[in-house]
């Protein structure tokens, strides 16, 4: 679940954006994943609002959630996936925000209305969506249409490929390969996809989050990556490409939150109502190549994103796409199921 | 007396506040929650817990698990990589220090200074430098190539073998520091005394230099030894997170498992055997010693 280049060195980063005025009338203090906003809209939002915002960055929910848990104040909004943000709420590590009150909400996709605990979005604001999916260089394999084709590839060139090193993500596609969703709870079904995956291991290069260099150079065919890859995929369409792969996929959303322990209430909810502008919105959507939850900012992506079948695609693509639950205890069952499959 | 006592106590405190601040008192956290059952978003709950020490054994936790003892298995490889990594250090380091020791006092000053130039950068740079020689388009793999010495890159990267080049790599200068500080004291009058009596070169090895030099290469090997067994950047960068170590276990365990007590338990599993290899070692000194006083 992560995006930024170097987990490691991404977790270590805090960039602090200031804005550009000395006498700010008052502070907000973001916490978000590594690379996951575009800089200009912070540099917008401070210019406009007079505002001196600083952005703390993480590279997975659970570091964020254990910052937080720890006492970790200051910060007004952090960006949770969806089974994060209920697990947030449930906590009490949340306050309600009503962005559904706030002019723009319209524009936001009832189906991007995902989070159990807060169907109404009286908590927290949607904030993108995307695909995980398959970047390839087509120099090495010029067509991917789903897992079929890449763990073929890797059987005949084994080392090529390289899957997510995350254990829902990874266990994900021997779900979605052996026919069960992907928060099953059945041992059975785990059991299945473990076994799935664990055949393919031999092929599989290396598990691995940073992978674009790699597949950009050539020095792997294929890497199992999260659809933000289209933005290189973009840049070099001749010999990069991105697909959501036709045996089905997983998907992420983030929500934008308000934290309960918020110091800058006021500032967070202008910065919601900020994001909620079909213009911002598209803005970010253009830097993360990722799905957009506004659909006005659709209309106003370039002709080439909103056309692009990673980035907008269509409701039978979505329908494929499952998003992860929080499995509680149960994620026990994966773990072994994981660190088995690692020690082949 | 009590104000040389005091004195010694103030100059003692500083260190034991570090000590106990930073490092006795985060261990008895490990200790306590190794014994906790693990909270359900990370934490622990304070329940009596004692079978994540049974899972490190292969215990199975519930019906549906078998006896499996792969945390083991990981453990041996973290054995095995670290045992590697201070063998290929010792190869390295040990003939080096001779070489540096016969050099000019400049000359000794300049390598030293090269050896530890590595440290002035960021380990995770270093370790990414790796990544860019042995990947198969890397520079090692388009070398051999334009040699015509290979047709097809070599499979370098994400293979056991990267584990062991990146780890030497990082912890040669701690191997070569203390073998140095030996090497540089010895006393060559003992080895010409030996030529002189007849002893032939293996001879003069083997019962002289390589007795004298022992301390240092244990040293190093021990302050080898230790990182290389936790270490979890150089398998999840150059092993590809398929060569699995202990290190990676316990990050997994913290970060995506949200299994706070067994990543502690894993911790003090590695904590255990560099306390048992310490022991060791402190008893055959203090063996030692009372052999030499006697």
């Amino acid at each position: 679940m992560k995006r930024s280049l170097v987990r490691v060195l991404a977790s270590a980063a805090a960039i602090a954006v200031c804005g550009q005025m000395a006498a700010a009338e008052g502070k907000l203090n973001l916490y978000n994943w590594g690379d996951y906003i575009n800089p200009e809209l912070i540099d917008a939002f401070g210019k406009e609002f007079g505002v001196e915002v600083t952005l703390d960055t993480y590279s997975t929910n659970e570091e964020m959630l254990a910052r937080i848990q720890a006492g970790a104040s200051g910060y007004d909004l952090v960006w949770p996936s969806v089974h994060m943000h209920d697990i947030m709420q449930q906590l009490g590590l949340l306050q309600p925000a009503h962005p559904n009150q706030m002019p723009g909400w319209e524009n936001i996709d009832p189906a991007a209305l995902r989070s159990k605990e807060d169907p109404n979005g009286d908590y927290c604001l949607p904030y993108a969506w995307g695909a995980v999916g398959i970047f390839y260089n087509k120099k090495l394999i010029p067509e991917v249409k789903g897992w079929t084709d890449f763990f073929a590839y890797a059987k005949a060139n084994p080392g090529k490929i390289t899957m997510l090193d995350d254990l829902r993500e990874t266990l994900g596609v021997g779900l979605i390969m052996t026919g069960a969703s992907v928060n099953s709870r059945d041992p059975d079904e785990i059991s299945r996809a473990e076994e799935y995956i664990s055949e393919q291991v031999p092929n599989i290069g290396a598990f691995r989050y940073d992978v674009i260099a790699l597949v950009t150079a050539g020095d792997i065919a294929a890497g199992h990556y999260y659809v933000g890859a289209v933005l290189n995929a973009l840049q070099d369409p001749e010999n990069l490409g991105f697909v959501i792969p036709e045996e089905g996929a997983t998907m992420y959303q983030e929500d934008i939150c308000l934290l309960a322990n918020a110091p800058n209430v006021d500032n967070a909810k202008l910065f919601m109502q900020f994001m909620l502008r079909p213009e911002n919105a598209a803005k970010n959507a253009e830097r993360l190549t990722n799905g957009t939850v506004n659909l006005a900012a659709i209309e106003l992506l370039p002709e080439n994103l909103r056309t692009n079948p990673s980035i907008n695609p269509t409701p039978e693509v979505r329908a494929k796409l499952q998003i992860f639950d929080d499995l509680g205890k149960d994620l026990r069952l994966y773990t072994k199921a994981w660190d088995r499959i690692k020690t082949n | 007396m009590t104000r040389k006592r005091n004195a010694l106590l103030l100059l003692l405190a500083p260190i034991s506040l570090i000590l106990g601040i930073f490092f006795l008192i985060p261990l008895g956290i490990v200790v306590v929650y190794s014994f906790l059952e693990p909270g359900l978003y990370g934490g622990v709950e304070w329940t009596w817990y004692p079978y994540n020490y049974g899972r490190i054994l292969g215990w199975p936790l519930n019906d549906y698990e078998e006896f499996d003892p792969i945390y083991l298995a990981i453990f041996a490889t973290s054995l095995k990589y670290a045992f590697l990594t201070v063998l290929f250090s010792l190869l390295i380091c040990y003939p080096a220090a001779f070489w540096v020791s016969r050099r000019s006092a400049r000359w000794k000053g300049f390598v030293l200074f090269l050896i530890t130039l590595p440290f002035f950068t960021s380990l995770l740079i270093r370790i990414y430098a790796w990544l860019l020689l042995l990947r198969p388009t890397g520079f090692i793999n388009a070398g051999l190539e334009y040699l015509s010495l290979i047709s097809q890159p070599l499979d370098l990267l994400f293979s056991g073998f990267a584990v062991v080049l990146g780890m030497v790599y990082i912890f040669t200068p701690f191997m070569f520091l203390p073998i140095y500080a030996n090497v540089e004291k010895l006393d060559y009058s003992l080895i010409r005394a030996s030529q002189d009596l007849g002893a032939n070169p293996a001879q003069t090895f083997f019962r002289i230099i390589l007795p004298l030099t022992a301390p240092g290469m244990i040293a190093g090997s021990i302050i080898v030894f230790i990182p290389a067994l936790g270490n979890f950047i150089v398998p999840a960068f150059l092993g590809g997170a398929k060569v699995q170590m202990t290190g990676n276990l316990i990050e997994r365990s913290f970060l995506q498992s949200r299994d706070w007590p067994f990543g502690s338990a894993l911790a003090l599993l590695i904590m255990a055997s560099v306390v048992l290899v310490l022991m060791v070692q402190t008893i055959r000194a203090g063996r030692k010693q009372a052999g030499d006083a006697a």
